[in-house]
């Protein structure tokens, strides 16, 4: 995935810059990058995008003059699509924004702009205790036959989100919810967008996940965050109000296991990457 | 031979991913991987883990150097783990740090096909392990004054200095005892005691076999070679070159650090290919390339950093590359104890039975006349 986006000027001065996600240590990449514009000076790419890697990282590079644009990916990334997306941002930016950044001016909309180009993953963390329906919400996303019975999860489940559901790349990851498997936990909602916390809508249940909410908050804090009250169809189940009260987080009803829910899903979680974009773009 | 081995890479946005695998006709599921990278999240501080999945027994190594990547080697059934562990541990680290060299020319088929990559570590690298380990390093460096201790003390000082009350004793000493450094013995009904046997030395000697070899074959560069080995350990005055053997006393002195970093290089296993196969004469990188079946990419990585070190040297017209000093380690006995034994008799600290054992256990080391 593409990791960060930057345009430097033709001094290495930086014209923009946006970070998707923590890769090596941002000091040392922003002085790396300023380097290479300088070395750039002195070769000629042919409007061509070239890339070198460097610790983690793949870095991509295209040069326009005066400007030259850097993506930060990852070396499992597929090179020529991120070529691709690169030859869209020049030139997006070299038609609109190349006058505005020569006058010094602020490049309003461009952000949006590298938002539609550079998102091409969205993950998405699905937390929750044993049992609460985390695997047959995914599955019901999907669009797949529901599990009737419980088949732990182990470790976690990683699965694609279809495409008509939203045309950027989203990844659900399926957490295990057994206690022994907590210990991943952290690690895996790293870099999540958003993240999901599933409760089966018992009152025992719901305040323990209290403490998932506390680990999300720790451990991402940008992400946006949202409650499930799963298995409305239970006698025992609170309401979904109560249950978004005692996690302090917008809390959704539903009931994994009735297809009838899953576009009521799927727009609650279109919002959630929609919003969550929104605020981290407010920070 | 193990029957497979597969390595596995942890990202935040993939996964849990095998990169590579040998045989390819290997098959793993999600659930092999996400129980074994469980494993390694449970105890941090352990390398290599052993586990038994779907009736697969695998070996698994992470470091805390190649953050989310794992070797993991599935055993035969007759393959024993406990046997393996120092092997297994070693391929891990060698092929962790090749990855990270060069991940594009990495190739598990020609590493594990061509490399004999289970080696037996030889004497020297055993000797070597030591200083892998920081804490066995600090367990040493305690031995050589104390000569003997009582298992238990020990434990408690290694926890003070490191700081750490999860460090366990047997681990950090196991390096030391596989090398015959120290001995431990069970004495008397309770106390078990720690005796130093072999002390250890690291020192850069002059790479007499290749220069002999080079004089011989390629006589147009042996002059040259010379004078290289000649500047490092005797240049002109007023500079004073290299003598291992001048007695120090001060521990922040430059050739104590060289003995570490000499005893290191000699135990991480992808330097220690590579300096092999040069001590028998300098070679072009294609021909190192092919007796250690890295990479050409990574070898010239590897010299360059033995460069660095004053290990290697290239020879620019003929572009080869060979020893400028030959990396060496050697196991001495350590005549020092024999007045800190008698000491600590003296004192009563230790019995006389115990100071008679560490006698027999250094004759029977070192042999009655030496
Ligand atoms: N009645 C009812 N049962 C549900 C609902 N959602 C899930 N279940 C059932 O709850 C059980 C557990 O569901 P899973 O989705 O496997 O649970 P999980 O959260 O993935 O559990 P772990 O993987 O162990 O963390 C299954 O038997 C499901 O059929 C629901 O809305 N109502
Ligand atoms: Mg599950």
């Amino acid at each position: 995935m593409i990791r960060g986006v930057f345009v430097l000027g033709e001094q290495g001065n930086m014209i923009y810059s946006k970070e998707y996600a923590k890769g090596d240590s941002k000091a040392n990449m922003v002085e790396f990058l300023v380097n290479l514009t300088h070395f750039l000076k002195t070769i000629d790419l042919e409007d061509k995008t070239e890339y070198m890697n460097v610790n983690i990282s793949r870095i991509f590079y295209s040069k326009k003059d005066p400007f030259t644009f850097m993506f930060v990916a990852d070396k499992a990334d597929d090179a020529n699509q991120i070529e691709e997306k690169m030859g869209e941002l020049v030139d997006s930016f070299m038609r609109e924004y190349a006058n505005l950044a020569l006058a010094n001016q602020s490049l309003d909309g461009f952000d949006a702009k590298v938002d539609e180009i550079a998102v091409t993953m969205v993950k998405v963390a699905i937390l929750g205790f044993a049992g609460v329906g985390k695997t047959t919400t995914l599955h019901l996303l999907r669009g797949e036959t529901l599990p009737l019975v419980h088949d732990p999860t182990i470790g976690v489940s990683i699965k694609k989100l279809p495409e008509e559901i939203s045309n950027a790349n989203i990844v659900l990851w399926d957490l295990a919810g057994q206690s022994r498997f907590s210990i991943l936990w952290a690690k895996m909602i790293a870099n999540a967008q958003v993240v999901i916390i599933v409760t089966d809508s018992t009152l025992e249940n719901v305040l323990r996940s209290k403490k998932l909410v506390s680990l999300v908050k720790d451990e991402v804090p940008d992400a946006k965050v949202i409650g499930i009250a799963n298995k409305q169809d239970l006698p025992t189940a609170l309401t979904p109000e109560r249950v978004g009260q005692i996690l302090s987080i917008p809390t959704y009803e539903l009931v994994a296991i009735d297809i009838s829910y899953r576009d009521r899903l799927i727009q609650i979680i279109r919002r959630a990457i929609l919003e969550g974009k929104a605020e981290a773009k407010a920070a | 031979m193990p029957k497979a081995t597969f390595i596995v890479q942890y990202t935040e946005f993939h996964g849990l991913i095998v990169t590579q695998r040998y045989p390819t006709s290997l098959s793993l599921n999600e659930k092999i991987l996400n129980l074994i990278f469980l494993e390694h999240q449970k105890d941090k501080k352990e390398e290599l883990i052993y586990s038994e999945i779907e009736g697969m027994k695998i070996g698994s190594y992470s470091s805390a150097l190649y953050p989310g990547w794992m070797v993991c080697t599935v055993l035969s059934a007759e393959e024993d783990f406990d046997h393996l562990q120092r092997d297994l541990a070693g391929s891990g680290r060698l092929i962790l740090a090749l990855i990270a060299m060069d991940p594009e020319s990495f190739s598990l088929e020609e590493i594990l096909e061509k490399g004999s990559i289970l080696k037996d570590l030889t004497e020297e690298q055993k000797l070597a392990e030591v200083f892998l380990t920081p804490s066995s390093a600090l367990l040493l460096e305690r031995m050589q004054t104390e000569g003997i201790e009582k298992a238990a003390k020990l434990s408690i000082w290694l926890r003070n200095q490191v700081q750490n009350d999860d460090v366990d004793l047997r681990e950090a000493m196991a390096p030391l005892m596989e090398s015959g450094i120290v001995a431990v013995e069970l004495l008397g009904k309770t106390s078990e005691m720690v005796f130093l046997v072999k002390d250890i030395f690291g020192y850069r000697e002059p790479p007499v076999d290749s220069i002999l070899k080079i004089k011989e074959t390629i006589p147009s560069i042996a002059e040259k070679y010379i004078e290289f080995v000649t500047e490092f350990f005797s240049p002109a005055s007023p500079d004073k070159g290299y003598n291992p053997t001048l007695p120090v006393d001060d521990p922040n002195s430059p050739i104590l650090e060289d003995r570490e970093k000499i005893a290191r290089i000699l135990a991480e296993r992808i330097h220690y290919r590579i300096l092999t196969s040069l001590r028998e004469q300098p070679l072009s990188i294609a021909d190192i390339s092919l007796k250690t079946s890295f990479p050409e990419s990574v070898v010239r990585k590897l010299l360059y950093s033995l460069e660095a070190e004053k290990i290697a040297i290239r020879f620019e017209e003929e572009d080869l590359w060979g020893l400028l000093t030959n990396p060496r380690i050697e196991s001495f006995l350590p005549e020092y104890l024999l007045p800190v034994i008698s000491k600590k008799l003296s004192e009563k600290e230790i019995s006389s039975d115990v100071a008679r054992r560490h006698l027999e256990l250094l004759i029977q080391t070192w042999g009655v006349a030496k």
